[in-house]
């Protein structure tokens, strides 16, 4: 038995490899001096560790900015999507509606356009808005489409399992629907709320093509675009920099997320995706 | 107050409720999949604004496209390769990982970080890795492997791709799994072993029959997914070498943005959308047959 | 929050989203009063920016209805996308810095011609340009954009990394070959790379214009219609490459990155301008570009601004444009772009605002390159053909490629859109 259980956390350890190798690499070659990082044979560790490349990441570009944009347009964009998520989720799963399950169907399919398809139209959409190198197309779409979309299922699937004891009781004390909604079922949807809020943060965080599309002023940039703009003037890659500023993107998340793992883990063990 | 007040307002509550959701999908989800369907009918000149309708001609494009068969091919190659690992990897860490001994909680932790990672910091990194003297090539010299010079064949590129693609998003299908297993209530393997069945025919007949919805789930969403995959493509390889790794959304998009050809970008991604909705559909009507609660 | 004032709250959200959808484009009101110039550029180098802000406040010193002229910097990789972006947004800029998307918007017609508005400033001295320089920009007798960057490649050299493997050249008689044994030699001495085409990195194929012109090839016919990239003198030149990357290694395969400014590369291929990334850890040559087969030759990259016909300040851009590019501020340009004017190309001129090169080294690298250089391949819809030319070109960067059979692939997959 106890070597079964050794054997399972040496195939365990081996296959970790490739998830923790990257991140480390990452570490260790953003504090090399340039010339280092391809030098062959290849080595983790440097002699001569320098952190001149964290600097320029900042004077390079307004990274601090990007930062802040990122940071911003994910809190908004993942405060927005739980109380829209929370809203619909509640009332597909409880509420007798005419039309209930038709227009949930029409709401999943936001789940199955790929954002290829909109991409062009929306464009055009916030072209007209005049809201083209603007934060709001990251903010809305995100907010309100597929993530969200992704968001209210699970909300829907959450609300489904919930005993409905508890909201008939409450009614018995006169609460209202908004009222057993906002009282009753919100607290107790604490795991799937918690798994929603990273995913869609997730989501927000890491939007790679529509802030290539809409924005084009670097001071509004978010992060993953601003990453693979550590080029000279002549469009060479930086690779120290654009390391360091990897590695400052990536840490803080992290970090988060270590801290916060058991909560995350169980929260969507919880939140009733069976 | 009579019941049917009661019922009305309800009625209205309900609406009220999903009105924001709704609303979302119309306007940006709707909305323009009806202009991309305009779109794909005109011709477009970007530099001049000008519109010329062209009827069909953008969908008899596609067949005289010389590229596309190879785009096809490269996305269904892409899509098949990462749905199937990371389903099954997704699941062999999931039941790995669904037992109590110590270190359980690190390594849950180690298999899903990357998915915090964001996309292109991970594959710049994987890009460094890669390349012919990278880091890979270095740690297999080490132990007296003469590595391939992963992105520059097609073969080889394409097997990176698939691999940096689901060791970063495996994780989510891994809790997920876990979240299902953990609802498999214990009297039932207790029963199952009293009856003298191996671990393996638990496994088959009870364990995968009961987590079927959740697999059903994973699938759908992986399959999503993977023909959405935009970001690995664009950084680690940029559709190389020649069209090997060029997925039908990196072809979208180089249509579309690079060469500014509106209508025919449009066109290929409507036929991106026909795909992934018969997929899903398929999945859907397939559902009966082995998802195990859906009678 | 109570129940209610969260249910305001996304109902705002969402009544924000529609509206905002469904409003028309706003229309800025552009009187002449406060006239305000935006310029897409895409350089970020601060020293740079600030001559190009000090010559702007200059301008507006002297023209009080111009409230602002902003320089906007674009990421080089993303440039053309990006300003094609802003062009189909709506949101074009005044003016624009340009490489190869110019033809694309010559061809479009949306830039404004600039050969009369020029010939009429005074003390402009139309005569002052370089034919040579202003050919890419024209079309049909008119100036379409101001060619401000006239940058010659040249043959970067690291003689520490020559000398450690035993290495000597005479950069007057230098010839391709030579370079080639020198560089496979360096690599198989100091396992550091022999020759480095700069961008060139197996995807960035026009690059390869600096070498093949030395075998008298062309990618496409003069007029642009007709591909010849699989004339004889291609599929030499090809060879010489190709051997060079699998045979002699004196060039780093594919999935090899060697970067020449970090002491990884004994010779690069590389444009004048690119000397800024010298940080002098190594000793280094500066040499026009060796001689091929059909003898000595050069090849510029060129840049230049324009003004964008859809700007609602045209008059003021070109009037701006007209100040930026005179004798006095091409003069202080120079010091970062090899100039257009024949005034200004001496060595010496050159020379005193340059901290890396001295006078002679620009005198051959720059002045004497420029009146017969080509430059690179250049053509309309760039992207596409140096993507549908990429895609074929890969097959031949595996040791066992039939070299005229992808060259002949190269043709079929660009000739159509040369065609167009």
């Amino acid at each position: 038995m106890r070597s079964r259980r050794v054997l399972l956390v040496l195939a365990l350890a081996v296959l970790a490899i490739p998830f923790v190798v990257p991140t480390v690499w990452m570490v260790a070659a953003s504090v090399k001096p340039l010339p280092e990082i391809f030098a062959a044979p290849p080595s983790l560790w440097t002699k001569h560790p320098t952190l001149a490349a964290y600097g320029e990441a900042f004077s390079f570009q307004p990274f601090a900015r990007q930062y802040l944009n990122s940071v911003y347009i994910a809190v908004l964009v993942t405060l927005i999507t739980l109380a829209v998520s929370a809203l619909g989720g509640y009332a597909f799963a409880r509420i007798k509606f005419p039309g209930a399950n038709a227009l949930f169907l029409v709401v999943l399919t936001g789940l199955l356009v790929p954002s290829e398809v909109t991409i062009v139209p929306l464009f055009q959409m916030f072209k007209r808005a005049g809201m083209i190198n603007t934060h709001w197309p990251l903010i809305l779409v995100t907010a309100l489409a597929a993530p969200c979309v992704l968001a209210t299922f699970i909300m829907r699937q959450f609300f489904i399992a919930l005993p409905v004891e508890l909201e008939e009781a409450a009614r018995l004390d006169g609460l209202g629907r908004p009222g057993i909604w906002f009282r009753i079922c919100l607290p107790l949807a604490k795991p799937a709320l918690s798994a929603v809020a990273i995913l869609t943060f997730l989501a927000s965080w890491n939007l790679y093509l529509e802030p290539t599309v809409y924005i084009t002023s670097p001071e509004l940039f978010t992060l993953p675009q601003a990453l693979t703009r550590f080029t000279d003037a002549y469009g060479g890659q930086m690779w120290n920099t654009q390391l360091a500023a990897a590695t400052m993107t990536v840490l803080p998340m992290l970090v988060v997320f270590v801290l916060l793992q058991r909560q995350f883990v169980e929260g969507l063990a919880h939140s009733g995706l069976k | 107050m009579s019941y049917w007040t009661i019922r009305r307002r309800d009625v209205l509550t309900g609406y009220l409720f999903i009105l924001p959701q709704l609303a979302g999908v119309a306007v940006f989800v709707l909305l323009p999949v009806g202009m991309a369907i305009w779109y794909s009918l005109n011709d477009w000149n970007v530099f001049t604004g000008k519109q010329t309708f062209v009827g069909a001609e953008n969908y008899a494009a596609l067949a005289d496209d010389p590229q596309l068969p190879k785009v096809l091919g490269a996305t269904a190659l892409f899509s098949g390769g990462v749905v199937v690992l990371n389903i099954a990897l997704g699941l062999l860490l999931a039941v790995l990982l669904n037992r109590k001994f110590r270190g359980v909680t690190f390594f849950r932790t180690v298999f899903f970080s990357p998915v915090v990672v964001s996309v292109v910091a991970w594959t710049l990194v994987w890009g460094f890795l890669l390349q012919d003297n990278g880091g890979i090539n270095g740690l297999l010299g080490g132990i007296g492997i003469d590595g391939p010079n992963w992105l520059q064949h097609g073969d080889t590129a394409m097997i990176s791709v698939v691999f940096t693609q689901v060791v970063r998003s495996v994780g989510v299908n891994m809790v997920l799994f876990l979240a299902a297993l953990q609802g498999v209530p214990g009297e039932l393997y207790e029963a199952a072993r009293i009856d003298g069945a191996s671990s393996r025919s638990v496994f088959g007949r009870i364990t995968l029959p009961l987590i079927s919805p959740t697999i059903l789930l994973t699938v759908i969403v992986t399959v999503v997914g993977a023909l959405q995959s935009f970001a690995q493509i664009a950084v680690l390889t940029a559709g190389g070498p020649e069209l090997s790794t060029t997925v039908l959304v990196y072809y979208v998009f180089q249509q579309a943005f690079k060469f500014n050809d509106i209508g025919y970008g449009s066109t290929l991604a409507l036929m991106l959308l026909s795909f992934v909705m018969v997929l899903t559909l398929l999945q859907w009507q397939l559902r009966r047959k082995w998802v195990f609660y859906e009678e | 929050m109570t129940t209610r004032k969260l249910l305001g709250t996304v109902a705002l959200v969402t009544a924000a989203a529609l509206t905002a959808c469904g409003a028309p484009a706003t229309e800025t009101a552009n009187k002449a009063a406060d006239a305000k110039l935006r310029m897409t550029v895409w350089t970020s180098n601060e020293a740079q920016l600030k001559l190009l802000n000090s010559i702007a406040d200059a301008y507006k010193a002297e023209h009080p209805k111009v409230a602002s002229i902003t320089f906007e910097s674009l990421p080089f990789a993303d440039y053309n996308t990006t300003l094609t972006t802003q062009i189909a947004g709506g949101n074009a800029p005044d003016l624009a810095w340009m490489g190869d998307i110019s033809k694309d918007l010559i061809a479009a017609d949306a830039l404004v011609g600039l050969t009369e508005p020029l010939k009429a400033t005074e003390g402009w001295k139309y005569d002052d340009l370089v034919d040579s320089a202003a050919k890419e920009f024209s079309k049909d007798g008119t100036l379409y954009a101001y060619p401000f960057s006239n940058s010659p490649f040249a043959l970067y050299v690291n003689t520490d990394l020559l000398a450690k493997a035993g290495q000597k050249i005479d950069p007057a008689k230098l010839t391709w070959d030579q370079v080639a044994a020198a560089g496979a030699a360096v690599n198989a001495k100091t396992g550091k790379a022999g020759f480095v085409v700069r961008d060139f990195d197996y995807k960035s194929w026009n690059t390869l214009a600096t070498v093949w012109t030395g075998w008298g090839a062309q990618a496409w016919s003069a007029d642009g219609k007709t591909c010849t990239f699989a004339s004889p003198e291609m599929q030499q030149a090809f060879t010489f490459l190709h051997d060079a990357a699998f045979k002699t290694k004196a060039m780093p395969g594919p999935g090899v990155t060697a970067d020449f400014f970090a002491g990884d590369a004994a010779f690069t291929v590389a444009q004048v301008s690119r000397s800024a990334l010298l940080t002098g850890s190594f000793k280094f040559g500066l040499y026009p570009l060796p001689a091929g087969p059909k003898g000595k030759y050069s090849v510029i990259g060129q840049a230049g601004v324009g003004v964008l016909a859809s700007s609602k300040q045209r008059d003021q851009a070109v009037d701006f444009l007209s100040y930026l590019s005179n004798p006095e501020n091409a003069a202080k340009l120079a010091q970062f772009f090899p100039p257009p004017r024949k005034s200004l190309l001496t060595g010496a001129q050159l020379a005193a605002n340059n901290k890396v090169l001295n006078a002679a080294q620009l005198q051959a690298a720059v002045v004497d390159q420029l009146p017969n250089a080509v430059t690179l391949p250049n053509h309309t819809s760039p992207a596409e053909i140096a993507q549908k030319g990429k895609t074929a070109l890969d097959a031949l960067w595996t040791a066992s490629a039939d070299i005229p059979a992808v060259l002949n692939s190269v043709c079929t997959a660009i000739q159509p859109v040369l065609a167009k």
